[in-house]
């Protein structure tokens, strides 16, 4: 009631203080430009995950260079009296590992359309496909080692298990990341302004993705 | 004679009667300049040597495009700023 009667007086009745009308109707410089912020054009995070896939790649580059070592200094490859690799089933595990990468990416584009919905259900979908992938996987490899191959039975089964475990170890890794982030967005953690952790997990998927044709067509085609 | 003379010319003479086979100092040069391991030595340094520039490459080019697609967008809002739009900030601009 003060107020608006102290309201009502500086309004009606009488001419307001100096430093209320100053306030109110101007005086002084004229303001400034809005403040924007400086934000970076990459974050902490995001460089740091760069990083990382930097070192993840000359990791596997060690590995490959390993792999054509032996590769191109071997008469026969496969070795005599080792098991082929099972090639076909590979190469339909290649392709949903593929499918899995744009689920990824379409998962990253609806929150960012704000369609928050929608980019759980590319999540899970991805997560599957990832579960399916490493199912195959070690599906393959219990009939390899059924069939001879192990770790220490040739260099070809070293080379064979290091490599594509490597990759396998790095999918599940992937896996773990992925369902961390769908139960942040579960949460309602990511918004269409705010994704960086989807954005990231979704790089490092990207990665693991685009490694495998490099490591299947070396491994079992080549 | 100085013992260092000495020892050169005792390691000279050892030398002359060392089998050379067995002295290699790296495990590739067993196999001579020619041969598949040779080759798959030699295919092998290139990829490792050529890797880590593609990687670095790709991360400096992936951030030089990065940084520059932020400075035109920076400029675009920029430009969406200068509006024609002035507000009356006092009295008597605005004219009441």
């Amino acid at each position: 009631m003060a107020r608006i009667s102290a309201a009502r007086r500086l309004i009606d009745d009488q001419e307001p203080p100096a430093a209320v009308k100053e306030t109110a109707f101007g005086g002084g410089p004229p303001p400034g430009p809005p403040v924007q912020a400086n934000a970076p054009v990459l974050n902490n995070a995001k460089l740091a995950v760069i990083m990382m896939l930097g070192a993840e790649a000359m990791f596997f580059a060690g590995l490959i260079g390993a792999f054509i070592v032996f590769r191109l200094a071997a008469e026969q490859w496969p070795p005599p009296f080792q098991p082929r690799l099972p090639v076909g089933v590979t190469g339909v595990n290649t392709l949903i590992l593929l499918i899995s990468a744009f689920t990824m990416h379409f998962s990253v584009r609806a929150v960012r359309a704000g369609d928050i919905g929608g980019s759980r259900r590319f999540l899970t979908v991805t997560a599957f496909l990832g579960t399916l992938f490493l199912a195959i996987q070690g599906f393959e490899w219990i009939k390899l080692v059924h069939f001879g191959l192990t770790v220490s039975s040739s260099v070809y089964g070293g080379l064979f298990y290091t490599l594509i475990g490597a990759h396998g170890a790095h999918v599940l890794g992937a896996l773990v990341w992925l369902v961390v982030v769908y139960g942040q967005a579960r949460k309602g953690r990511y918004t269409s302004k705010d994704y960086n952790g989807l954005q990231i997990c979704g790089m490092y998927w990207t990665f693991v993705v685009a490694l495998w044709p490099a490591l299947y067509g070396l491994v079992y085609l080549y | 004679m100085q013992p260092f003379i000495v020892t050169a010319l005792f390691a000279l003479l050892a030398s002359y009667f060392a089998d050379l086979q067995s002295v290699q100092a790296c495990a590739v040069c067993l196999t001579g300049a020619d041969g598949s391991v040779a080759d798959a030595y030699d295919w092998s340094v290139l990829f490792l040597m050529t890797t880590p520039y593609l990687v670095v490459g790709s991360i400096a080019g992936g951030l030089a495009y990065a940084y520059r697609r932020a400075a035109v967008k920076k400029a675009h809002d920029a430009a969406a700023e200068e509006a024609p739009i002035h507000l009356a900030w006092n009295q008597k601009e605005s004219g009441r």
